[in-house]
């Protein structure tokens, strides 16, 4: 730990801290846009900038470390740079809300009263043409900030976007401009989540109202697709209590806020109409019926102890679903050796 | 495509991360501009994922047009000649299949208005244009050529090669010359080397030649000229930082100078004086921002040439995390004369490019208090219309009245009128060109050449653009004091250098041409 000064207190810290944490822990909140815990530090909105004593300009609290000594203020000049940035970002802001996704950016400037004050005139962005059916981008809700490319990089290592050019008509694009479909995209939706104004947005929430996600239930769950059990927040709507969308966040400790896309994206079934919801047992009329639990396994039990019998143990085999955890498939094999006495268990997730 | 000339080529690409700009060059050259298939196959080749060569190929200007694409400038100089209208005509009439690229300055301001095809140099409506025109300054020697190692050699060259100075003389002349970096920033060079003496070992060199500011062609001319003058510097800081590699990072549009010094690196190398060394030309692709050093940094190691939040600075951490030592063309070509007359009798001097409305446009070696009226009048022949304006240094240096042309053009007397000499690149408008445009047209530029990565230089630069555009027929984009706090905010918050000076000329402008921006309101 290190002493260091914070808009006159003295303060400590552990060395090597990034600023933006050390000032957030002892009740200073510096606003960030570009930054985000999961990717190495960027520095490029400027929108966290601090004086620090001796630095000719003021430093970016993002990419600032600790060191004893350090004399910070967020006082001073720094407070009107917020407001001149948040106003220069939405002088090209042209479409604040493509998806119903929280937008920080107008938090920011609602908060510090800032508005455009004036539209750039090369403020449109080339759009591009995708065919995917879960991810929307819209450059023209884009401040640049480049998380979601930096969480291809480093995080996903899809690296399916880039930021392409230089000057005016730069933007953020699947790589080539392509559709993500014909990229390395695997639909995770990781640039989504880190994406701090909505460009990046479930498409099925194309026009959804401002700010939708802010409006609705949060659940927590764990996903059911695979073992390794990522923690979810699932997102319902009070009115109809459907599922609409997924979230994870990054202090999670199974997947620190990272999805795969059936995690993120394949929750539809939850309200499908074909969803079993109570175990069947098939009856003499050839139909399936539904029944108790008790009544289902007690079949389920008699139908194989009379395979058994009639045909021996090897003449059963035990298949386990990839959705399985490591816990749930030692006991399926416990239950195949000992009760089943079978030596054929297999499952889908070996290759 | 030729793909059996992709292939064959792909068989000899290097594929460590730090080839790709000049691999990007490579195909550019022998395939064909860089597609996104072509841009595929060589990630491929070098196990980068296809994004992140995307990103890289689409940062330059260059890497995705033709190598035969007329490229025309319309830099300030050439715009004050009607680049313009020339490009207007030239697009209206050049064959459905050719590539007319607009480009902001060439760095052959001295024949504007001026275009190229290719490495060939074609100055608009002259058959046969003055090349070279300098002077014998006393410590650059431009007035002659060297065309040999012989030539170089014959002019007392190589001596210091031969008979290195201690490490701690060095030092000292260094320090007693008062050089400071000619590349822009005016960095005291004898403490940059020190520092980088204090880092450890192993620690790189590099040679920013990406001479890029507009009107200034000073960097060029050494190249052309005296391309041995600059080895001998560039070998003198390796020698003294101990580096064993160095690099000379040169603009894609310098094809002269490309090929006089890889002659010239060449002629080292069979002479023994490269033994144990390695010195390699690095080829830009049209990208002003990468002669920023830590840009440089970035586009070196195969990445988008973004500058690097500093500090740390390159003499600490810099090309792959190691010390290293940057200076500009200029900066070491003058070091072998400090070296020999020593630090105190060093006529302390610059190179001043002097372009625009002047009757003998070129490069001139003179004191560093010289005025702009004697370089006008001096060197350059004199004026060849009458003076509107004038430019110190370049895009971020200032836009002065003819009121400045007795000033002193040194930082300290510059300060006075919140200008300063910048790159010594003085430009010379004529008075029908209006300085609103010529500060449009800068911000334009910057605007244009920003990477990218910061809010304030991204977005501010743009805006100013917009707000001369505007200015001209008499409207007002934005209020004179949020102008004002945009400005702050640009010098205050941007990562680097352009943003931070890009305010410069306009605040400037409001000081030394306030009728102009009446529309604006008071400040
Ligand atoms: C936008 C920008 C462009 C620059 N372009 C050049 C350049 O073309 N050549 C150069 O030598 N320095 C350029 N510089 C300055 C370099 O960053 C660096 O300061 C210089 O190369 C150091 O060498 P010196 O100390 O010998 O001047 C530029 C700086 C900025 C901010
Ligand atoms: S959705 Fe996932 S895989 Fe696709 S680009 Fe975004 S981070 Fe990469
Ligand atoms: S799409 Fe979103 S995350 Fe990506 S650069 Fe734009 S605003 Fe930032
Ligand atoms: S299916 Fe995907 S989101 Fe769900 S637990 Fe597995 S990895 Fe996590
Ligand atoms: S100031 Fe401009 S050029 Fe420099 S880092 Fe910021 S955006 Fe890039
Ligand atoms: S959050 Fe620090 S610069 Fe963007």
């Amino acid at each position: 730990m290190v002493k260091f000064s914070l808009d006159g207190k003295t303060v400590s810290a552990p060395e090597g801290e990034l600023l933006v944490y050390a000032a957030a822990r002892h009740g200073v909140f510096i606003p960030t846009l570009c930054h985000d815990e999961k990717l190495d530090p960027y520095g490029g909105c400027r929108m966290c900038v601090v004086d620090v004593e001796g630095s000719p300009r003021p430093l970016p609290a993002c990419a600032t470390r600790v060191t004893a000594g350090l004399a910070v203020s967020t006082n001073s000049s720094v407070p009107q740079y917020r407001k001149t940035l948040t106003e220069m970002l939405l002088s090209e802001h042209l479409n604040a809300n493509p998806g119903g996704r929280p937008n920080e950016l107008l938090d920011m400037a609602e908060e510090l009263g800032a508005a455009a004050p004036l539209i750039l005139p090369d403020a449109k962005r080339e759009p591009y043409e995708d065919r995917n059916r879960l991810m929307g981008y819209d450059p023209d809700a884009c401040i640049l900030c480049n998380r979601c490319v930096r969480y291809t990089q480093e995080v996903m290592q899809c690296s399916a976007l880039s930021l392409e050019g230089r000057g005016p008509t730069a933007r953020i694009v699947p790589t080539h401009g392509h559709s993500w479909l014909d990229t390395e995209c695997e639909l995770c939706g990781g640039c989504l989540s880190t994406c701090p104004t909505g460009a990046i947005y479930e498409k099925f929430h194309e026009g959804a109202p401002p700010q939708h996600e802010r409006s609705l239930d949060q659940v927590k769950s764990t996903c059911t697709f695979c073992g390794v059990g990522c923690q979810i927040d699932l997102h319902v709507d009070p009115a109809t209590k459907r599922i609409v969308k997924v979230t994870s966040d990054p202090g999670y400790v199974s997947n620190e806020g990272n999805l795969c896309v059936k995690g993120r994206f394949a929750f539809n079934f939850v309200h499908h109409p074909d969803r079993l919801t109570q175990p069947l047992v098939r009856g003499e009329d050839g139909e399936l019926h539904p029944t108790s639990w008790d009544d289902a396994l007690r079949v389920a039990a008699e139908g194989l102890r009379g395979v058994k019998e009639r045909h021996g143990p090897q003449a059963i085999g035990v298949l386990a679903s990839a959705r399985l955890t490591m816990e749930e498939n030692f006991l399926l094999q416990k239950l195949a050796r000992t009760a089943l006495e079978t030596h054929s268990i297999h499952s889908c997730e070996a290759t | 495509m030729d793909v059996l000339r992709l292939t064959s080529l792909l068989a000899e690409l290097p594929t460590p991360r730090t080839s790709l700009l000049d691999n990007l060059g490579r195909i550019r050259r022998e395939v064909g501009p860089i597609t996104a298939e072509l841009s595929d196959a060589l990630a491929d080749h070098m196990n980068i994922r296809h994004g992140e060569v995307h990103e890289v190929k689409s940062f330059y200007s260059f890497l995705e047009v033709p190598v035969d694409a007329l490229r025309v400038c319309t830099g300030p100089v050439c715009d004050c000649f009607g680049a313009r209208a020339l490009l207007a005509r030239t697009q209206e009439h050049a064959p459905p299949d050719a590539t007319v690229l607009e480009v902001p300055c060439l760095g052959h301001c001295e024949l504007a208005p001026v275009a190229t095809r290719g490495d060939t140099i074609l100055p608009f409506g002259r058959d046969e244009p003055v090349l070279h025109r300098a002077n014998e300054g006393p410590s650059l020697g431009l007035g002659q050529a060297d065309g040999t190692l012989a030539d170089y050699e014959r002019r007392g060259g190589l001596e210091l090669l031969r008979s290195l100075p201690s490490p701690e003389r060095i030092l000292a002349e260094l320090k007693a010359s008062g050089l400071a970096g000619y590349g822009g920033a005016g960095f005291p060079t004898g403490l940059k080397w020190e520092a980088i003496a204090a880092e450890p070992e192993p620690r790189y060199v590099i040679v920013n030649a990406d001479e890029g500011e507009p009107g200034t062609i000073k960097d060029r001319y050494v190249m052309e000229l005296r391309p041995h003058l600059l080895l001998e510097g560039t070998l003198l800081a390796m020698r003294f930082a101990r580096a064993t590699e160095g690099f000379v990072y040169l603009r894609e549009e310098y094809a002269t100078a490309r090929d006089r010094l890889a002659r010239a690196i060449g002629e080292f190398r069979a002479a023994g004086l490269l033994d144990g060394l390695s010195l390699e030309l690095v080829v830009g692709a049209g990208a002003y921002i990468c002669g920023e050093e830590t840009a440089m940094l970035e586009s070196m190691e195969g990445r988008r040439g973004m500058p690097r939040l500093k500090p740390p600075y390159p003499s600490r951490f810099g090309y792959l995390g190691r010390p290293t030592l940057i200076n500009n063309v200029e900066t070491l070509a003058h070091i072998p004369a400090i070296l020999r007359a020593g630090g105190e009798r060093w006529p302390r001097g610059r190179l001043w490019s002097v372009t625009g409305a002047v009757r003998e446009p070129g490069c001139f070696e003179a004191p560093l208090d010289v005025t702009p009226r004697r370089l006008i009048e001096e060197y350059a022949g004199g004026a060849s219309d009458e003076i509107g304006a004038i430019v110190p240094g370049g895009a971020a240096s200032g836009i002065l009245p003819p009121a400045a042309l007795d000033v002193p053009l040194t930082r300290e007397a510059l300060r006075e009128w919140g200008a300063g000499p910048g790159s010594a690149g003085l430009q010379v408008f004529p008075r029908r060109y209006p300085p609103l445009r010529l500060l449009g047209e800068t911000m334009r530029f910057f605007a244009e050449e920003s990477c990218q990565k910061c809010t304030p230089c991204r977005i501010g630069n743009r805006a100013l653009h917009h707000i001369c555009a505007e200015l001209e027929h008499g409207e007002a984009a934005m209020p004179r004091p949020q102008v004002e706090e945009w400005l702050d905010a640009m010098a205050a918050t941007s990562i680097c250098g352009l943003g931070q000076g890009a305010p410069i000329p306009v605040r400037n402008a409001f000081r030394l041409w306030p009728e102009l921006f009446a529309p604006l309101g008071s400040a």
